[in-house]
């Protein structure tokens, strides 16, 4: 039935659900009531309104979005704003629809360009508004829009950010997800148990945003390589690797960001556990009896590296990270190891070297995320499948910014840390909220694999999920507040110290006041560390002109990233990985250095002396070195150096 | 506690890379550049340091000193390089570098035999790499050198370096200049002389100091192979470049 002051308007909608329809102005009142919580007498009278608009246009085709953007300036007018959010429609103007499909991204490296890529892009962008409508407090929002600090992967507000996961799930629970079509029982064979891990891997990467880590690999895949012969397991290697590397082609476009976690030792958290081998079984000996074969798959896996892909490039993913504990050296062959390995850094850079001292041990997640296990972490390592972290989210400080407002102030700069500090954990609260939503939705809901509960608990274990505090820019930070970058005197270098040391206390303290676990990363984030700078160079111009990196002419600036020093200053790779490495112990969730190589390719030995240096006389947490390599978009061949 | 010096007599340093993985094979090293060559080698990519180094700034011994005192735990030695090292008079700047523990590596083109020896007597370098920059004739060697060289001094460096210290030989290898013969002839003049490591680098013609070089193609990988077959014939050989 049609209203009865709509009789005569002969005008056709084209709606959302794809029809064409009559014009029925209660249609409006309705989606009012039931979508935006107007009173029915409200909404009647908008309605209204919004219809002579549309007859005083004499337009004889209309679609909904139109009708809706309409009724908005109605609800503006009326000053009904909170309305207006909940009525309004997430989406794109056509134009950045047709960049998007036509255009190849830049923000991100590892997406190629093809219509799943532009399909993720235009979910994501929509997710986003609603993650900034409907998930975070405006006050929130507005902080990130206005870049006071950055919400990570907003596009992928319905799920958390990276993982840490156990391959001893997948050898005890076999590949079993939540609506499958069919299930695979516990693998029998290595090569079985690698599709296995490539498939929960894909998987697990459409249900988190980043990182999906493998802890000690080489070492929990070694029951399954008995008895087979060097060739056979460099095959299994080269599976690994090669799948790991080419899942790009799946849906999504976008590569696994991956890390394939290895020791030469036996750790010592796994060396009594009891080793889990074929068909999910116990092989009735311990990790420590696998030495060999976790050596002899190590080794494989580093020749599949050092060869590359088919035309000789290096794998950017999977990555092969070392890890590096007391035990290695006092065991058998790990100087040739660490030959080896230093070896595919000097040809082909793959190789990252994370250093456990002590009696830390940790599991990385990406390039510079790695987790301390703590002594609950340690009690899972008897069950190794349980052993699956998470961080939920990561919430990165604009640090430039906090030195322009305080204005030479020490107090009020550390004073407006904490302050945007207290809103990043507001941020954490809220994602915590809506993932929680989503998971008590269950297994039938959009997080149903990370619900699944084979070993009596969820795979997503919320009790045991960090929240990550990023910095962006501590040089220009110091650079402003004190005229000195931190490479430039050691005065610049301690005051550096000291605003990371605050953050450190505030994540304790937040933490407490939360009930949260929030922790120090250092953001991975180039694209963040160009927004941030660009954004200040618009709101904080004089300031920010002083300090920003790159060509402010060209449009091309940014902050230097976390706490790292200048990237661009003659500062020597010792005194690099010495000084970076004094942050370190304070970021909780992982620091890296990088270490640049150039055109020069040294000998193995040099670099595996740099290692084990940095291990001994740094508290550097994560090294990787840096060659530079050009690769010929026509003909794919690679060379070393810059072109 | 040491003092930190502020002059060692002898020396001005003209350029320092502080953390070297390439400039002694197997090795982290600080790496000194000192001014000034007796040579003119086309194919030189230090040319500032030997045409006009008067206009680049000096090196502080001091700031030298402290950074290998504070970097001692991580570097392996000192490379000093040129230039011609052997110009300067070097006794008190290797004495600094062992001073701090570390070790000494020099560079030199072998034109000045006295002061290898006395350098390799008193034990103040731990290793030596000589450029060998043509086989042993006259005109040759002086074509790549850029000026008349005196051979025997090259001879007695070489027989000096192979039989007293640690040491390598090289060549950069320069499409025109050098060929498999070339490589043979200094390969088999090394070989008598006891010495037991040949390094072919490649040429980057970018950074020569002829304009003329600058032209010439450096050799591909698999030209470099083959020479070092033909060198490995003799004595333990490779080759490094990009």
């Amino acid at each position: 039935m049609k209203g009865e002051d709509s009789t005569d308007i002969a005008l056709f909608v084209k709606v959302s659900a794809g029809n064409v329809v009559r014009w029925d102005r209660r249609r409006i009142a309705e989606s009012l009531m039931r979508e935006a919580g107007v009173g029915a007498e409200q909404a009647e009278q908008i309605a209204g309104r919004v219809e002579s608009i549309i007859r005083e246009s004499g337009i004889e085709f209309i679609t909904g979005p139109l009708i809706r953007e309409i009724v908005n300036a109605e609800l503006i007018k009326l000053r009904l704003e909170e309305e207006r959010k909940r009525y309004t429609r997430l989406g794109m103007p056509v134009y950045d629809v047709e960049q998007l499909i036509t255009k190849q991204n830049k923000e991100n490296a590892n997406v190629p360009h093809g219509p799943e890529a532009t399909n993720l892009s235009l979910a994501e962008s929509i997710k986003k508004q609603y993650a900034l409508l409907r998930v975070f407090s405006p006050e929130v929002a507005l902080a990130h829009e206005r870049g006071d600090i950055h919400l990570h992967d907003l596009g992928f507000i319905d799920r958390p950010y990276c993982s840490g996961n156990s391959i001893e799930y997948v050898k005890k629970f076999g590949l079993s997800l939540p609506n499958a079509l069919s299930i695979s029982k516990p693998a029998r064979h290595a090569e079985v148990l690698v599709l296995h891990l490539i498939k929960f891997s894909a998987a697990l990467q459409g249900v988190f945003a980043g990182a999906i880590g493998w802890d000690a690999v080489n070492l929990f895949m070694a029951p399954y390589l008995t008895g087979r012969s060097e060739r056979e397991i460099e095959q299994v290697a080269q599976m690994l690797v090669f799948e790991f590397a080419q899942q790009a082609v799946a849906r999504g476009g976008q590569s696994i960001f991956s890390d394939l976690n290895l020791y030469w030792e036996v750790p010592k958290h796994f060396a009594d556990v009891e080793a889990i081998g074929p068909e999910g079984r116990y092989t009735g000996n311990t990790y420590e009896d696998y030495l060999e074969e976790a050596q002899r798959f190590a080794r494989a896996l580093i020749r599949v590296y050092m060869q590359g892909d088919g035309m000789g490039r290096p794998f950017f993913f999977p990555k092969p990270q070392l890890h590096i504990t007391e035990r290695l050296f006092s065991t058998e062959g790990y100087r040739e190891f660490l030959y080896e390995i230093a070896r595919l850094s000097s040809e082909k850079g793959n190789s990252y070297y994370v250093f456990d001292r002590g009696e830390t041990a940790k599991i990385s997640e990406c390039c510079r995320l790695a987790f301390k296990l703590d002594e609950n972490d340690l009690q899972d390592a008897k069950t190794p499948w349980k052993m699956r972290y998470s961080a939920m989210q990561n919430v990165t400080i604009n640090l430039p910014r906090i030195a322009y407002e305080a204005n030479g102030s020490d107090e009020r700069l550390l004073e407006l840390l904490s302050e945007r500090m207290r809103l990043a954990a507001e941020a954490h609260v809220a994602k915590r909220r809506f993932i929680v939503k989503l998971l008590n939705l269950g297994k039938n809901g959009p997080l149903g694999l990370l619900c699944m509960d084979k070993d009596g608990e969820p795979y997503y274990r919320l009790h045991r999920a960090t929240f990550l505090m990023g910095m962006l820019g501590l040089n220009e930070l110091v650079q402003y507040h004190l005229g000195e970058e931190m490479h430039e005197s050691s005065y610049a270098l301690r005051f550096g110290l000291k605003v990371i040391a605050h953050m450190s206390r505030e994540c304790e303290r937040l933490g407490e006041d939360y009930g949260m676990r929030f922790v120090l990363e250092q953001t991975p984030a180039e694209s963040t560390a160009y927004r941030m700078a660009k954004l200040d160079l618009e709101h904080y111009r004089e300031h920010a002109t002083q300090v920003v990196k790159g060509s402010i002419e060209r449009g091309e600036v940014y902050y230097t990233n976390s706490t790292y020093l200048n990237v661009s200053a003659p500062i020597s790779p010792i005194e690099r990985v010495k000084k970076e490495g004094m942050f370190h112990p304070m970021i909780h969730a992982g620091s890296l250095t990088h270490i640049w190589l150039g055109e020069a390719k040294p000998e193995p030995e040099a670099i595996a002396k740099f290692v084990v240096r940095t291990f001994r006389h740094t508290t550097n947490d994560q090294i990787a070195f840096s060659p530079e390599f050009s690769s010929c978009l026509d003909c794919g061949r690679v060379d070393r150096g810059l072109w | 506690m040491t003092l930190q010096r502020s002059e060692v007599s002898g020396v001005t340093i003209k350029g320092m890379v502080e953390t070297s993985f390439v400039d002694w094979d197997g090795n982290i090293v600080a790496t000194l550049f000192l001014p000034g060559c007796n040579f003119r080698c086309g194919f030189c990519f230090n040319a500032k340091l030997v045409l006009e180094h008067d206009t680049l700034d000096d090196v502080p011994i001091s700031y030298v000193h402290s950074y290998l005192r504070s970097n001692s735990d991580f570097l392996d030695g000192v490379c000093i390089t040129g230039g011609e090292p052997t110009l300067h008079s070097l006794e008190e700047l290797c004495s600094l570098v062992k001073s701090t523990g570390l070790k000494v590596k020099l560079d030199t083109n072998g034109s000045s035999p006295r002061v290898l020896e006395e350098l390799i007597d008193s034990r103040l370098v731990d290793f030596v790499a000589m450029d060998v920059k043509a086989p042993l004739r006259e005109r040759e060697y002086s074509k790549a050198a850029g000026v008349p060289v005196d051979l025997k001094a090259i001879s007695e460096s070489i027989e000096l370096i192979a039989g007293e210290v640690e040491h390598e030989f090289r060549t950069t290898v320069v499409r025109g200049v050098h060929d498999r013969q070339s490589i043979r002839e200094i390969a088999g003049t090394l070989e008598r002389a006891g010495a037991r490591r040949y390094v072919l680098q490649k040429f980057i013609p970018e950074l020569a100091m002829s304009e003329e070089l600058r032209r010439v193609k450096s050799m591909s990988d698999a030209e470099m192979d083959e020479l070092v077959e033909v060198a490995a014939g003799y004595l333990p050989a490779k080759w490094r470049g990009r």
